[in-house]
Formats: structure tokens, C-alpha cells, sequence
């Protein structure tokens, strides 16, 4: 038997929003503050913000931010 | 200034002249929808092209930053990326020189750092830009 035509509605509409909330989970992991440098042969470090080289890395990429100010848009 | 900028590879390379570097830089910006800021650096931290802003504060930010970097781990590095919540800065030494890029939030990091190797190694070679 067929499901009845407002069940397929809401069907979708919870599926988009599932899909949305998936999304959202997942944008807000690599949204976080990192500091991540990168050595020869392609090893690599992450540094924590509440770490003291970490803290120093984010304070001189907030100068540079300063000096590149804001994007013009258009 | 000068140590941190020694430490990269050829650093005795002849520079480009400013020209290369800015047309280099403009089709970076050209490149990249995300960038808001960018400079290149000579072989002793001097810029040699820079978008927007003081020359000189690019220059010593990037210094701070690569001292910064070196000094985490005591070995120096080849690439930098720092996420905010202010934005992105992006920072790659190759070929003797250096260039250091500030985005908007979520840029696409490995094509970042990819056109950044790629602008210095064109530079490098003489030509504007990466081909």
C-alpha cells in the first residue's frame, strides 16, 4: 500500500534536516581555532592554542590578519 | 630579520625583481576568491610585493611568524596554516623566498598552500606566475 502523501512530505523534510544537522556537526570541527605547521618530508604538528608556542603562532597570525584588514567585497 | 630568512633553501639566489613578484601576487589575488591580504618576501624578509598595507608591518609579522614557527619544535618549517575565527593565514617558504597570505574563514587550505608553492617556485624560476 502507497504511504499517504503528507507522510512523503515530512518524509523529505526531516531527511533535509537530518542532512542539515549532519552538516552543521560537521562544519563546526575544522571551524575551531588550529595552528598546524608543516615540516620537510610532509610530517606535520598541530599546536594548541593553550599551548605557549601555540598562543605565540596565533597572536603573530593576528597581526598579519590586521595587516591584510578587511576584503573588499564586490 | 636576516636569520630567519637565512635559514631557507638558496636564500644566496639572485632575487626577483619587484615587478615579477607583483605581477606574481596579482595573479595569485586573481587566483584565489578567498584572499584578502598577501605579501612575497625576498630572500632577507624584504617584501617585494605586497596588496594591501604597510610593507614594513608585513615584513615583521612574517618574521615573527616564521620565528614563531621555528621556535615551536626547534626545526624550521616549510609551511604555516593558522585558523581564527578572524580568518585564515597561510604562510610557505620555498625557492629562497617567502610568502605569507591571510583569507577569509574556510578557504580551501591545500589549494592555498599549493598556489603559494607554486607563485614562489614560478618566481624563482623568473616567470610572473605559476603557468
Amino acid at each position: 500500500m502507497p504511504p499517504k502523501p503528507h507522510r512523503v512530505l515530512l518524509d523529505r523534510v526531516s531527511g533535509y534536516a537530518d542532512e542539515a544537522a549532519a552538516f552543521m556537526r560537521r562544519r563546526r570541527v575544522p571551524s575551531r581555532p588550529f595552528a598546524r605547521l608543516y615540516y620537510p618530508h610532509g610530517r606535520s604538528a598541530d599546536h594548541a592554542q593553550d599551548s605557549r608556542s601555540g598562543a605565540e603562532l596565533f597572536v603573530a597570525a593576528g597581526r598579519l590578519i590586521e595587516v591584510a584588514g578587511k576584503r573588499q567585497k564586490g | 630579520m636576516v636569520g630567519i630568512f637565512t635559514q631557507m633553501m638558496d636564500a644566496a639566489a639572485a632575487a626577483p625583481d619587484k615587478e615579477s613578484a607583483e605581477a606574481a601576487l596579482a595573479f595569485l589575488a586573481e587566483m584565489s576568491p578567498d584572499l584578502r591580504g598577501a605579501a612575497i618576501l625576498g630572500p632577507e624578509g624584504k617584501v617585494l610585493a605586497a596588496t594591501e598595507g604597510e610593507p614594513e608591518r608585513w615584513s615583521e609579522d612574517a618574521e615573527t611568524l616564521f620565528a614563531d614557527a621555528d621556535a615551536a619544535e626547534g626545526v624550521p618549517v616549510e609551511q604555516i596554516h593558522i585558523a581564527t575565527e578572524q580568518g585564515e593565514v597561510f604562510a610557505v617558504r620555498n625557492e629562497g623566498l617567502a610568502a605569507v597570505s591571510v583569507t577569509d574563514r574556510f578557504a580551501l587550505a591545500s589549494l592555498m598552500l599549493y598556489d603559494l608553492r607554486a607563485t614562489l617556485r614560478e618566481l624563482a624560476r623568473g616567470a610572473g606566475g605559476p603557468s
